[in-house]
């Protein structure tokens, strides 16, 4: 494995987007396109018991009204282990407010929208719970996560803390909104719409309407923001892909963010008791933790992954983890980035500081000096870790020694509180199989399709930096193409498996591709790149194809891959496990009076393995501690519990953090290969670097005031 | 949405003259930026718009002679960009550059601000019948009262209403004691900018004393040397693009150490652009210190009724209005 530094290259999608020349799923146009606007539930729980079509049939330019008569009924749900049932098309059973009854069908949005204000449904409504805390709420507990005794160590611990945080309510907020456009032609169903699994949205759309899958295609090539909303099956794209086979013709639906709101999944509201205790020396030796979420009736989002990060993230030899569904009339939740340790780690790290802070030892020293080589859950070594390094280097950047350890003793002339906080987050590094194709064209052209979504985060730029580290071709006529079920088999792409997906088979398609060549030109020197070699011997073209799994899978992942199966290996691979890692370290300055905190500085250090795309990394870095300064000070779906749904279902009210509420971020990576996680050495980024920067900030605060923040968010009034 | 008829007349009196003859349910507009989103969230359901933004010379800035005057339709952005605007009259620069986000300020015009409709989750969500409000509907009922209410008015309350009156300028223009001129089927004529609100009483769904087809034409200002020791400090949840938790529009002319006179009106926290006559009084003679400052604060919310979530804004605002009295004197200064 080389493991030189890859350049800093820009991204290759950078100069389309600046322009708007991107095309994402709205902004794709057919002749003859309807559109639709869907119908909500306003009760939080019943049944429709009428639902009159005539008035908005009326509506000039309305086609046509699904209602939940227009749809067969629902697939039987799979066994434990098989992927999660589609959602539901339209029912009369009410589950949650906002929840789809009908979808209107016009010739133009206006009279998609009037149509849709036009239908009148009738309701019985019942007895609801639409909070943790509701009358109604049923509990259900799920498997624990242990390792060792956490019991007997804890009775045996010199000192322990014990504390309950609190996460609440978040949904995502990405720019784009869910759009689903359907073309139904010539006895084929395509989709395009923004998703992070186009494979999911296949197999979905055919259990739902009791389609052969082989009839289904489904693209999407650019999405404005994944973050886990995109992933799994979206609530719309079977009704639309229903209405655009009832009227024969392409139907494209944008949700408004107002619904978006009442039918995606979201960030669960979650409690997190912790006890931690540590030997007389300091070292952790036992956690007890309890997580619980709030979860709709029927939904599958587990709360015992809350313990995946924090039972690795030091040598804690005794954990027990247990963790608990609290099912109410909601919308299912689900991923949202960092989906569980952004919660767990701010509650852990929260903790280890509360705890570093009772022993009187300094928070960065305290984390480094529990540092593991070994995975507690499994007992196998973990492949890389160089969380202190992380520490290490963060601290030296920062200018962690020049910090005043007691809260409250750091303050500006003008009495603004200064704190300095550091916490760490580690997040699984998974990799699914993958099948590629790469042709080279003597016209310049070079192609190359395999599995991937682009959110956003850079998977083309970092496909591209191996490709062109690699293969001496054009850069202007080389086109890579994920995304799309008809181009390779694909892979949902989540978990921060997207360049691991990817990159090691892109760089196995360089190798085969020169061989190739090599073999081509039989030891003939020729001049001129790829393009012009294969033009000087007379080849139009040379196409290979790729594939690779796994550590552990054989290929009975690649015929999952191929039926659009969820395979993904790690991050208890066979004889060890790989997570991710990084360190941040906040300055945070609270106002002497009116309590605004500010942060002007963070330093973020990421141990991600071996750095693909430097320029895309550093943006995924800077993304994520904004969006955990977001989380931590800034957002909070309003809930009232008498009516349920969401009231700040907008993006003035749901307030996410904006330009002027950020600092300077400086990012840096440890780039040190994993030696087992893959060929190149690549570990997941996208969700690790969120992990940790919410505490960090929590801890900032403490240190600033030398009050604890328990409960997320942070705000003004907290600190008054 | 409800259909419309639309009419973009190109004088002030055939604006007038169009909305008279529109019926009922006309609605005049200028920049759009409130009354377009009410109208999509079927909050605002009028079958009649008026545009007024073809009006020509209605949107000068006159800062000659012994007041400021601001024209209906100029653009918030052009008034908080005015040189003189910045360096004499600050409170009003910031409390229009503070609002909002810069492609609102661009679109949004003074005379139309002056109208905007409160935030308050309950008014604006469920024109579909969920939430109740007495605003939206008469006569339905009030959710926020015993909801999610850390939004809410502590000022200017009543059983029918504690939706907050969200402007920022308004807030700045009331501490300044503006005067509105106004154009309607009966005439001309002038109206101090504190009358332009109501307070909510039990008719909520009335917020301004505006007969039907009056239109604002201008906003005058009278030129006051407390207009250099100025402030509009405006706290919320972030840094741009979000209303006010409270905010203060101060302004003072000082002897020396000595507050001559404060203007002081409160923003975030009333059902109406709120003017502090108590605190004003308070400082009337005294050495502005941080401690006198604090004690104006308070005695500027010494008569606030909060519901359950808004307490904090008490506090919050007594501090705000403290800060911006040390700002502004600073400022009085310089």
């Amino acid at each position: 494995m080389s493991t030189a530094p890859f350049p800093d290259r820009a991204r290759i999608d950078a100069f389309d987007k600046v322009r708007g020349a991107t095309e994402y799923a709205a902004d794709i146009q057919f002749p003859g396109l309807l559109y639709a606007m869907t119908v909500t539930a306003r009760i939080a729980k019943g049944t429709m018991t009428e639902l009159s079509t005539d008035a908005a049939m009326r509506v000039p330019g309305v086609v046509r009204v699904l209602t939940p008569d227009d749809f067969p009924p629902p697939p039987p749900t799979g066994g434990e282990d098989g992927p999660p049932p589609p959602p539901p098309t339209l029912e009369k059973t009410i589950a949650y407010r906002g929840q789809p009854v009908a979808v209107v069908v016009a010739e133009t949005l206006e009279a998609a929208i009037a149509g849709a204000e036009a239908v009148r449904p009738s309701f019985a409504d019942e007895q609801f719970s639409s909070r943790i805390d509701s009358a109604g709420a049923e509990s259900e507990s799920t498997e624990d996560w242990t390792a060792g005794d956490a019991a007997a160590a804890m009775a045996g611990a010199a000192v322990t803390i014990e504390a309950t945080y609190e996460s609440p309510t978040q949904h995502h907020n990405p720019i784009e909104l869910l759009v689903t456009t359907a073309v139904w032609a010539d006895g084929r169903l395509t989709i395009h719409e923004c998703s992070q699994g186009v494979n999911v949205t296949k197999g979905s759309v055919a259990g739902a309407l009791h389609l052969d899958p082989a009839l289904i295609d489904v693209k999407s090539a650019y999405i404005g923001g994944g973050f886990g909303q995109k992933g799994l099956a979206q609530r719309q794209t079977a009704l639309v892909a229903h209405a655009a086979m009832l009227t024969g013709r392409p139907v494209k639906l944008v949700l408004p963010r107002g619904q978006i709101f009442h039918v995606a999944t979201y960030r669960p509201n979650s409690r997190h008791r912790i006890q931690l205790g540590a030997d007389a020396t300091g070292k952790m030796v036992a956690a007890r933790y309890h997580a619980e979420h709030e979860q709709s009736r029927t939904g599958f989002f587990s709360p015992a992954e809350y313990h995946e990060s924090p039972i690795r993230m030091y040598g804690i030899e005794n954990y027990l983890g247990t963790a608990a569904n609290i099912r109410i009339d909601r919308q299912a939740p689900g991923y949202m980035r960092a989906p569980h340790p952004q919660a767990s780690c701010f509650a852990f790290e929260s903790a280890v500081d509360e705890l570093a802070y009772k022993l009187d030892r300094d928070p960065v020293a305290f984390r480094i000096e529990n540092d593991t080589k070994v995975d507690p859950k499994t007992g196998h070594p973990l492949s890389s870790r160089f969380l202190n390094e992380c520490l290490t280097e963060g601290a030296r950047r920062f200018g962690w020694s020049r910090r005043s350890a007691a809260p409250g003793s750091m303050t500006a002339s003008d009495g603004t509180q200064i704190g300095w906080g550091v916490a760490a987050g580690c997040y699984p590094s998974m990799m699914p199989p993958a099948i590629a194709t790469l042709r080279i064209g003597a016209n310049g052209s070079t192609r190359f399709a395999t599995s991937g979504h682009e959110m956003g985060q850079g998977i083309r730029t970092a496909i591209a930096a191996v490709l062109l580290d690699g293969l001496d071709i054009n850069t202007d006529k080389l086109d890579i193409v994920i995304g799309d079920t008809t181009a390779a088999p694909q892979h949902m792409t989540a978990g921060s498996w997207g360049t691991a997906g990817a990159v090691p088979v892109a760089a196995k398609a360089v190798e085969r591709m020169r061989a190739a060549v090599s073999e081509l030109l039989a030891g003939r020197t020729v001049a001129g790149n790829l393009h012009r070699q294969l033009a000087s011997v007379r080849r139009p073209y040379i196409e290979i194809e790729v594939s690779q799994v796994g550590a552990g899978q054989n290929n009975d992942a690649l015929a999952q891959l191929r039926e659009g199966g969820f395979v993904v290996a790690g991050p208890e691979f066979p004889e060890f496990t790989t997570m991710s890692y990084i360190a941040h370290f906040v300055e945070v300055h609270v106002e002497p009076h009116t309590r605004r905190i500010r942060m002007p500085r963070v330093v973020s250090i990421a141990d991600c393995g071996r750095v693909i795309s430097p320029r895309t990394a550093a943006s995924q870095v800077r993304g994520g501690v904004v969006w955990a300064f977001s989380a931590a000070l800034r957002e909070a779906t309003e809930i009232d519990r008498r009516y349920g749904g969401y009231l700040n279902n907008d993006l003035a009210d749901y307030v996410v953090a904006v330009n002027a509420d950020i600092g300077e971020i400086e990012v840096g990576f440890v780039d040190q290969p994993d030696p087992l996680a893959n060929s190149m050495g690549l570990k997941g980024l996208g969700e690790v670097a969120m992990v940790g920067a919410s505490p960090a900030i929590a801890n900032a605060i403490f240190h600033a005031t030398g009050k604890r923040m328990r409960e997320l968010p942070i705000r003004i009034e907290h600190l008054l | 949405m409800q259909p419309f008829t639309y009419t973009r007349p190109t004088t002030a009196p055939d604006a007038v003259s169009a909305f008279a003859s529109a019926g009922a349910d006309a609605r005049y507009i200028a920049g759009g930026t409130t009354l377009y989103d009410l109208m999509k969230l079927n909050i605002e359901q009028p079958r009649h718009l008026v545009d007024i933004t073809a009006i020509a010379g209605l949107d000068k800035i006159e800062t000659d002679g012994d007041r400021l005057r601001f024209e209906a339709l100029a653009p918030m952005n052009a008034v908080a960009a005015n040189d003189v605007i910045i360096r004499d009259y600050p409170v009003l620069a910031e409390a229009l550059s503070k609002a909002a986000s810069q492609q609102l300020r661009n679109m949004a015009r003074v005379g139309g601000n002056l109208l905007q409709r409160t935030r308050c989750m309950y008014f604006r969500n469920g024109a579909d019948g969920v939430y109740p409000c007495n605003k939206r509907e008469p006569g339905s009922g009030c959710a926020a009262l015993r909801g999610l209410d850390r939004g809410q008015a502590v000022f200017g309350t009543s059983d029918a209403c504690t939706a907050v009156s969200p402007g920022d300028f308004p807030v700045a223009l009331v501490a300044m004691d503006a005067q509105l001129e106004i154009l309607g089927p009966s005439g001309s004529r002038t109206l101090p900018i504190g009358d332009l609100y109501r307070l909510p009483g039990d008719t909520p769904h009335l917020e301004f004393t505006l007969a039907p087809g009056e239109m604002i034409t201008a906003i005058v200002v009278p030129k006051t040397p407390a207009g250099r020791g100025s402030t509009y400090h405006k706290i919320r949840d972030r840094e741009s693009y979000a209303f006010a938790l409270a905010s203060a529009a101060v302004a003072l002319e000082m002897d020396g150490d000595q507050v001559s006179r404060a203007h002081i009106a409160l923003g975030g926290v009333a059902t109406k652009p709120w003017r502090a006559p108590e605190a004003e009084q308070k400082l009337a003679g005294q050495r502005l210190t941080p401690e006198v400052a604090l004690d104006a604060g308070r005695a500027a919310f010494s008569g606030a009724s909060p519901g359950k979530h808004n307490g904090f804004k008490v506090e919050l605002g007594a501090r705000t209005v403290a800060d911006a009295l040390l700002i502004a004197a600073e400022r009085s200064r310089s």
